[in-house]
């Protein structure tokens, strides 16, 4: 890659922009040496990552639709919006596997015990109250 | 209390920190000779080692192998610790801080309060370091950020302990003494290089090295089959993220491996070699241009959209470049 074609495709806001999280890219000048210059971004970078995410959110779409229909507890919502899984959960609550499993379920999830909650919303580094609710 | 560190900024994590931490202890090394002297360029695709659920694709060593090359070779001693605590693992780095010592720490990036939203996933090999420590935040010199910030004492024990693949499980370490320092020489090089080659080259294993590239092309034209077209096209963002993504300095290290050996070059005077880091760049080029194609399945825009076969054979011919590049560097040495 030549020094000129060193992409600046910056698409994501960064919630410290002190920060200036950059890409640093190795390139070629004209004399064939190699330089290194900051770089904002790739767009085909960038369109693989919102990839992801928007495959993610499609997919708690469908998981908030059933939990309406009362298949599932919001903890599930949460769980697929957010990229966990229920073994990351077990690992950061200390609960286990399966009772977060359970917890998935509505009829489980009226009994949740608050310090649960809280201990699954502190992982999730979301409030109680965004917790409970599909909005 | 900061300590007067230099902060500078790295196109990799692992790579910056080494680097900047060397520099605080007066040894300067730029960032692509610390690539090559911890020979951190590789390739894996390892289908049943799962990252989101994904198989993993790997573009360098194991996290934590380079600081280890590194200062090994230099003869540096240095300190590791893992914690099942979290405040013990907390009063350690306080107790190292204070004695004016720069500490590296491993971290999860999903907690991670500076990061973009987007990046955030469950990726637990990032590197940071810690020089300074005001009330209950943290100053952080994060190599792939151009200024230094500050952490809450609650958000850095969250990342050191974060969870998922390969947990940090609060990982910290440090330059204990440099007196048994060796300045940089050929031999180091040498060796280091001839590593490099070895698990480019050597592995008996398709999936590792310049022939594991070959072996992602040989699953990828299954994917649509196994995973259906939602589920392949996962699977090639998740190829293109590793490549890409903050930390490689371009196409998977291939820029930044050939920017060593330029380098390398005039300092060991052996002209072949900028000749194979001209080569290397052209495989880089050849990676971004599998990445531009591959994107356009995210993301539909005018112009052909190519089958999963078509970029397969990209990474076939790209394989057998890698193959043929580090089979002239290893003959280079050995042939002397």
């Amino acid at each position: 890659m030549k020094v000129k074609d060193v992409p600046q495709d910056d698409e994501f806001l960064q919630p410290d922009g002190d920060v200036l999280l950059r890409d640093r890219t190795y390139a070629l000048d004209d004399d064939g040496k190699y330089r290194e210059i900051p770089s904002a971004g790739w767009a085909p970078k960038n369109e693989a990552i919102k990839f992801s995410w928007s495959n993610k959110s499609e997919e708690a779409q469908e998981i908030r639709k059933e939990v309406i229909a009362g298949k599932y507890s919001p903890i599930m919502y949460h769980m697929i919006r957010l990229l966990m899984t229920p073994r990351i959960l077990a690992d950061y609550t200390g609960l286990s596997k399966r009772k977060i499993n359970k917890l998935c379920k509505p009829k489980h999830f009226a009994s949740i015990k608050a310090e649960d909650l809280s201990h699954i919303a502190d992982a999730m580094n979301i409030s109680v109250e965004e917790l409970t609710s599909i909005d | 209390m900061e300590i007067n560190f230099e902060h500078r900024h790295a196109a990799h994590c692992e790579n910056g920190v080494v680097r900047n931490l060397l520099n605080f202890y007066g040894i300067k090394l730029s960032e692509p000779m610390v690539l090559g002297l911890g020979s951190g360029i590789f390739f894996s695709h390892m289908p049943f080692y799962r990252l989101h659920g994904m198989a993993l694709t790997s573009f360098r060593y194991f996290p934590g192998s380079i600081f280890t090359r590194v200062t090994r070779a230099l003869g540096i001693e240095v300190q590791w610790h893992k914690f099942k605590d979290p405040d013990k693992a907390m009063a350690k780095l306080d107790e190292v801080l204070a004695q004016g010592i720069p500490v590296g720490l491993r971290v999860g990036v999903y907690h991670l309060s500076y990061f973009p939203k987007e990046y955030r996933m469950h990726f637990n090999a990032h590197n940071l370091c810690v020089i300074g420590k005001e009330g209950d935040e943290y100053i952080v010199s994060d190599p792939i950020g151009m200024n230094k910030n500050r952490l809450s004492a609650e958000n850095l024990k969250k990342v050191r302990f974060a969870q998922g693949t390969s947990p940090p499980e609060g990982r910290m370490y440090y330059i204990k003494s440099t007196e048994h320092y060796k300045p940089l020489t050929a031999d180091m090089l040498y060796k280091a290089t001839l590593k490099t080659c070895s698990g480019m080259l050597g592995i008996p294993f398709n999936m590792f090295g310049a022939k594991g590239i070959a072996y992602l092309a040989k699953r990828m034209r299954k994917w649509e089959r196994l995973y259906g077209e939602r589920g392949a096209a996962m699977n090639l963002a998740q190829v293109i993220r590793m490549l890409e993504e903050i930390g490689t300095g371009g196409a998977g290290f291939r820029f930044m491996y050939a920017a060593f050996l330029q380098e390398a070059s005039e300092f060991l005077n052996k002209p072949e070699w900028n000749q194979l880091s001209m080569e290397l760049t052209e495989v880089g080029d050849l990676w971004r241009d599998f990445s531009y194609h591959a994107a356009r399945f995210f993301k539909k825009r005018e112009g052909i959209i190519l089958s999963y076969n078509d970029i397969a054979d990209k990474l076939e011919v790209i394989s057998a470049r890698e193959t043929e590049v580090f089979r002239k560097l290893e003959n280079s040495i050995k042939r002397g």
